[in-house]
């Protein structure tokens, strides 16, 4: 090899005869490398399926999420079972750990794949997820679904008797909770609170759950005695609205709060032990009297709290046992007799006196009450039924319900035969059903809407089919045929209805022309509504009080315009269940505490 | 005919074999546990690496059983073979716990040591690796602890940003828009 080697010199030259040409290689197009599926990125809150229960900033251990109100352009629901609280997050502190994402009991907030944001600003890193990236909806990537969610979707099952059985006796058809089972279902709670807002007497509920969860049912106790003296009641029968709000129960089955209440109360099985448990402070006499009418829940309830605060209580009760609708309007499978017992004795041994087998207006004069005390509660619930209003209603063995369930509640006797028809489709008719089926009657329901439009709770009407009680919905009563005699009933004719959708209501059932059916019965049954009977009110009174649609006009704080007469329950609230009852009882405890004691001073 | 075993029950045999009152569990297909004391651990993983091909150390990691006061080491490793995933396990004493070092069966087991002494406390004697591993001038109980309160530490630590005042109490607000007067002798059972 020379020194001079040209041949190498030139040979690298030879690839400039490809210059200009087009390469015979090809451009790779960029691709944009995705991130991986449970990438943890930004946060992301859907706003309208959040309802502001707060999970994720209480879970958060570096305190990054805050609950905040939102600008009023966003429209948060402010209803009932929403807090109208939105999380926000301070991305200097969020550590991506996702623990929020996994105790959301909505779903509502997931993590998105977006994790790139640069700003000089170090206060720009307060996100309101939602709100600062609502593209992030489209970018989600470690989501909440109720398999790897960390919340508990499955209520503890509540062991009941069977069907076959409990058409037997009048033995209580819900067993209740042991103690752990008690203590698994309240360590489901979130203690978000927004079921507080929804009952109508705003019990501490997240308060003696988490007691309950604590294991601690004692001071559960005390709370729950805190503004209602008839929990154990409450505890069997609630209307329970509260659980129809319940966070879990937006993916899965609500917190089991009225059982939860339930075994609470249930813990202290005597009077004397609810009075040792709950020890309340009772004021010292104030000298002042008040006057209660009626023994239901709310009399009791204003009762109750007057006597804790020093008032000296009378209530007038026309029958032989307190507890109004609850102890004459309720089946004992529902609320047996010594719960109410024991409940209403505990009261007695508060202080709260109660005549019994007093009717105001045959035994005592309204007017008598009204001048011996200095306020009087009128509590008398909704007694008088609404009449069918169909051709034979008053024929002997056609019955109103609440008639009905007063009188085998009150150990009398009535015979209704081997085929009872039920009227109606509220918790009344059904309470009727099922009492009718342990009377060894074959019980159908007649309704004239569809079976879940029916008032009454789910649990009852499927509890009342377990019981062999059969439900015709649709199906409109036309009128009741006398036997021969022309004093019996022999059976009832009714029309079937279809559904007609309107314009801002509900369907409503029209008759299908020429449907007509006929069946024999031995008895019938009534349950299409109830009202008040003020006839018990003398005239001077009645007209001083003013009414609205047969319901008592009050105020805030329960007072008619009568400013001394105080009312509550089904003839003053719309909603005419126990609760509310108590709500009002409550409310107007403080309306004649206010009334009274600034008059003093 | 014989019975046939499938590949976790040989494993867990050959291990039952070799190590007195060891006590393993097939899982499910592909996992293996063995329950082991701490002094058998080093043995096992030596024995599975040595003789049963267990060659790949996949993990090591430590779970906080507060409530009965115990640690608990998992070992994880893997046989290109069986493909089977066997998990040694083994508890110590949540007071002063120490585990032997294991790092000279498989160097990597070095950095996991490492990151247990330093989140967990649970001392390896003998073993040589930088005292830090993610935490500096760390003073407090070791941070994965389930009794480390996190979020005391964070508030004790860290101030709040600019323009979060303006943030409520899902508790209060609700309290507030209802009425509802909760009791002082409840308020200890609302949510903090």
């Amino acid at each position: 090899m020379s020194f001079f080697d040209l041949k190498g010199l030139l040979r690298p030259l030879t690839g400039l005869s490809q210059f200009g040409k087009n390469p015979h290689t090809k451009r790779m197009d960029v691709l944009g490398q995705d991130t991986a599926d449970r990438y943890r990125g930004f946060h992301y809150n859907d706003l309208n399926a959040c309802i502001g229960c707060g999970n994720c900033s209480t879970i958060c251990m570096n305190e990054a999420i805050d609950m905040v109100e939102l600008a009023a352009e966003f429209n948060i629901s402010q209803d009932k079972g929403n807090s109208g609280l939105r999380p926000r997050v301070d991305y200097g502190r969020c550590c991506w750990c996702a623990l929020c994402v996994d105790v959301c009991p909505t779903g509502s907030l997931n993590l998105t794949k977006e994790y790139d944001y640069v700003s000089p600003d170090a206060n720009s890193f307060l996100w309101t997820p939602g709100v600062d990236n609502p593209y992030g909806k489209d970018q989600l990537s470690f989501t909440s679904s109720v398999e790897t969610s960390l919340m508990n979707f499955e209520r503890i099952p509540m062991r009941e008797l069977e069907g076959t059985e409990r058409v037997k006796s009048f033995a209580e058809v819900v067993l209740g909770y042991n103690e752990e089972e008690a203590r698994a279902e309240a360590s489901r709670c979130i203690s978000c609170s927004l079921c507080t807002e929804v009952c109508p007497d705003h019990m501490h509920i997240p308060e003696y759950i988490n007691a309950i969860a604590k294991g601690n049912d004692d001071d559960a106790l005390r709370i729950i005695y805190d503004n209602n003296p008839l929990p154990e009641m409450c505890g069997k029968v609630c209307t329970r609205r509260c659980e129809d709000v319940c966070a879990i129960a937006v993916r899965g089955e609500a917190v089991a709060i009225r059982w939860l209440k339930r075994y609470a109360t249930e813990r202290a099985q005597t009077s004397d032990l609810i009075k040792e448990i709950v020890n309340p402070e009772i004021q010292e006499a104030n000298g002042y009297k008040v006057g209660i009418i009626g023994a239901g829940p709310s009399g009791l309830t204003a009762a109750y709290y007057l006597a804790l605060r020093g008032f000296d209580v009378t209530v007038f009760e026309a029958k032989r046992f307190g507890g109004g609708m609850t102890m004459y309007g309720i089946p004992k499978y529902r609320l047996p007799m010594d719960s109410l017992d024991k409940q209403i004795g505990y009261l007695q041994k508060i202080g709260v006196k109660i005549n019994f087998n007093t009717r105001v207006g045959t035994d005592i004069t309204f007017d008598e009450i009204y001048k011996k005390h200095d306020a009087v509660f009128i509590g008398i619930g909704f007694e008088k039924p609404w009449k069918l209003g169909v051709e034979g209603e008053d024929l002997e063995n056609s019955i109103p319900a609440v008639e009905y369930l007063r009188m085998i509640n009150n150990e009398e006797i009535f015979d209704v035969g081997k085929k009872v028809v039920v009227i109606g489709g509220g918790n009344v008719a059904i309470d009727g059903a099922r009492v009718a089926a342990r009377h060894n009657a074959e019980v159908t329901i007649l309704y004239r809407r569809r079976v879940e439009d029916m008032p009454a709770d789910w649990e009852e009407i499927e509890g009342a089919e377990d019981e062999g009680v059969h439900i015709h919905p649709q199906a409109i009563p036309v009128r009741i045929i006398a036997d021969e005699s022309g004093k019996k009933v022999k059976a009832i004719e009714y029309i079937e209805a279809e559904m007609v959708a309107e314009e801002g209501a509900r369907p409503r059932p029209v008759p299908i022309e020429g449907s007509n059916k006929i069946i024999e019965v031995d008895t019938i049954i009534g349950a299409i509504g109830q009202e008040a009977d003020y006839s018990f009110i003398s005239e001077e009174y009645v007209n001083k009080i003013e009414l609205n649609r047969g319901r008592i006009v009050t105020n805030d704080q329960q007072q008619t315009s009568d400013a001394k007469i105080f009312a509550g329950g089904d003839a003053v609230n719309r909603t005419a269940d126990a609760i509310s009852a108590i709500a009002d009882g409550f409310r107007a405890v403080k309306g004649i505490e206010a009334m009274l004691l600034k008059t003093k001073k | 005919m014989g019975t046939t075993y499938s590949k976790e029950e040989i494993l867990a045999q050959q291990l039952q074999t070799a190590f007195e009152h060891l006590i393993t569990e097939v899982v499910r297909k592909d996992t293996v546990f063995a329950f082991a004391t701490k002094e058998q651990v080093s043995s096992i993983l030596l024995y599975a690496k040595e003789k049963l091909g267990y060659i790949s150390f996949v993990h090591l990691s430590c779970v906080d059983w507060l409530e009965s006061g115990e640690f608990e080491l998992v070992y994880i490793i893997w046989s290109p073979e069986t493909k089977i995933n066997l998990f040694v396990k083994t508890r110590l004493d949540r007071e002063n716990p120490s585990m032997e070092n294991t790092d000279m069966i498989w160097r990597q087991i070095n950095t996991y040591q490492r990151e247990i002494r330093e989140m967990f406390g649970v001392e390896f004697p003998g073993f040589v690796g930088e005292k830090e591993f993610i935490l500096e001038d760390w003073e407090d109980a070791p941070p994965m602890r389930r009794d480390f309160d996190t979020l005391e530490y964070v508030n004790d630590t860290f101030f709040e940003r600019e323009g979060r005042e303006d943030k409520q109490d899902v508790r209060e607000r609700i309290a507030k828009r209802s009425g509802e007067e909760i009791p002082d002798f409840a308020k200890k059972y609302s949510r903090e």
